[in-house]
């Protein structure tokens, strides 16, 4: 690996130059991230299924392991020719194969970070941050969902945040993404004393308190895995 | 002289009951007289003697060991009573299983309650997944199928009421301002069913129509709800299920006592 220089990024949002590592990620690297998350989903599988079976239908764990397994498949048989690319094809899969309301999530997550990535053969630590913002944004589109309702939001928005914050304040992509990791598993665990306000938990009303929502725990693992992906050598 | 225990006509004891019932069925399932005391900001000599009233009856208990009160049996069978004196729950029953193994999808009837419909009966898909029973849930009326093909033939004062709001957004789908909810409501009364395309949850899409009672008054609806893929693909929902709503609906509403002319939703 190469260490940082003081190249510039490009600004996701806000005025402040970013100075990010010369950490270049290709297509090699969305076929980490999509294959690592596909292996820490199927290790977690059951427990996403039970933290569902409290608060929903019990099958998130079985949606997410079909899904990410097929797309991991997907970018094993067919290496798309831009990291942008690879992430609509894995996201047009996970809406396909995925079911209930986490295949469209998840699935406009990763079409709209490809679309952000656009054409570029490699990206840097600050186009991946705006093409997690645009995924997220896709999310609350979709869901209408914010922070406190108790849903993926509640993993994915302190992620990005933490990310933002280490890479303007100069840190590399590899510690940058283990902080994310680090607030997503931090943001599920605080959904347990939250009210379901979106979603099939919120018909529980005030008994959906108590419980981690599945969502955002299936979150932290794909952010999990992001920083294995990011900080594995190319 | 107005007792003092009494407020606009009712009567705060029971009020204070009550509200200690709410408070024990929320996320804190287990509560200590201190904490309902803090919590309801009543006194704990006060709560002490409503949990001791409510203990006796059965309605709330004790955990020997922390001491700490929670629900009791006697409300089960109190909610259990509710849904069996419910006349369209129990007379739509035979019609709501027999809706869902028709189409192979899951079934639910819901009345209108206040500005949410209240899940009286549900059905579930017949495959072996696991599904969670959503009899008690409340949905916005706005976001549900059940909700427009209801409010779409209720008289028009209330149904006023319940277009001015609040519409809140379930998913960014749910339909919030009022003049489009009305159109729905104009579409639902020409077709005689309501669709709903994600707008309660992301995924999912509700196919209803309205039962009538012997007033030819809404009592409730009853629908299909599932995988939008497969009630509502691309927005279009397939023929053979809404043909299948109705036409169960419009014996739900027969058996409901509802005339020839009541049964408009047919």
């Amino acid at each position: 690996m190469v260490g940082p220089t003081a190249e510039a990024s490009r600004d996701p949002g806000g005025g402040v130059e970013m100075q990010v590592g010369e950490v270049l990620l290709d297509t090699g690297f969305v076929q980490r991230w999509i294959g690592e998350a596909a292996a820490l989903i199927h290790r977690q599988r059951d427990f996403l299924t039970q933290l569902d079976a409290a608060i929903g239908d019990a099958d998130h764990g079985v949606n997410m392991d079909r899904g990410f397994s097929a797309a991991r498949d997907g970018l094993m048989s067919d290496v798309g020719a831009t990291p942008g690319g690879m992430l609509v094809q894995a996201g047009t899969t996970l809406v396909l194969r995925v079911g209930g309301a986490a295949g469209p999530l998840y699935g406009s997550a990763l079409r709209r970070m490809g679309e952000s990535l656009g054409e570029a053969e490699r990206v840097d630590g600050g186009s991946l941050l705006a093409a997690l913002r645009a995924g997220l944004d896709g999310i609350q589109r979709l869901g209408a969902a914010v922070e406190g309702d108790k849903t993926i939001v509640d993993a994915y928005a302190p992620a990005l945040l933490a990310l933002e914050r280490a890479l303007r304040g100069g840190r590399d992509l590899a510690t940058a993404a283990e902080r994310a990791a680090t607030s997503a598993e931090a943001g599920a665990r605080a959904t347990v004393a939250m009210q379901a306000r979106k979603g099939r938990a919120s018909y529980l009303g005030p008994r959906s308190v108590g419980h981690q929502d599945p969502g955002a725990t299936s979150t932290t693992l794909l952010f999990e895995a992001l920083a294995h992906a990011v900080g594995a050598p190319p | 002289m107005i007792p003092p225990d009494t407020r606009r006509g009712t009567i705060q004891s029971v009020e204070r009951a009550a509200r200690i019932l709410r408070a024990l069925g929320s996320g804190t399932a287990r509560m200590g007289v201190t904490e309902l005391a803090e919590d309801l900001g009543i006194a704990k000599g006060t709560i002490h003697g409503l949990v001791r009233t409510l203990e006796q009856q059965e309605f709330v208990e004790q955990d020997p060991g922390t001491g700490k009160y929670r629900l009791g049996p006697a409300l089960l069978q109190l909610g259990n009573a509710f849904l069996d004196n419910h006349e369209l729950r129990s007379r739509s029953l035979l019609w709501a299983d027999s809706l869902a193994s028709r189409v192979g999808e899951a079934v639910r009837v819901g009345v209108l309650n206040g500005s949410t419909m209240l899940i009286v009966h549900h059905v579930f898909r017949p495959d072996d997944s696991v599904q969670i029973l959503e009899v008690g849930a409340s949905i916005p009326w706005h976001a549900c199928a059940l909700g427009k093909a209801t409010v779409a033939y209720e008289e028009s004062p209330r149904r006023d009421a319940l277009l001015a709001g609040p519409l809140p957004a379930l998913t960014g789908r749910t339909i919030t301002d009022p003049e489009r909810l009305r159109e729905e409501l104009v579409a639902v009364t020409r077709d005689g069913f309501a669709l709903e395309d994600q707008e309660a949850i992301v995924g999912e899409a509700e196919i209803a129509a309205p039962v009538f009672d012997h007033r030819g008054m809404p009592a409730g609806a009853l629908g299909l709800v599932g995988p939008v893929e497969r009630l509502a693909l691309e927005g279009h929902p397939p023929a053979a299920f809404t043909a299948a709503v109705r036409e169960i609906a419009r014996g739900l509403s027969r058996d409901m006592g509802a005339g020839r002319l009541a049964a408009r939703g047919g």
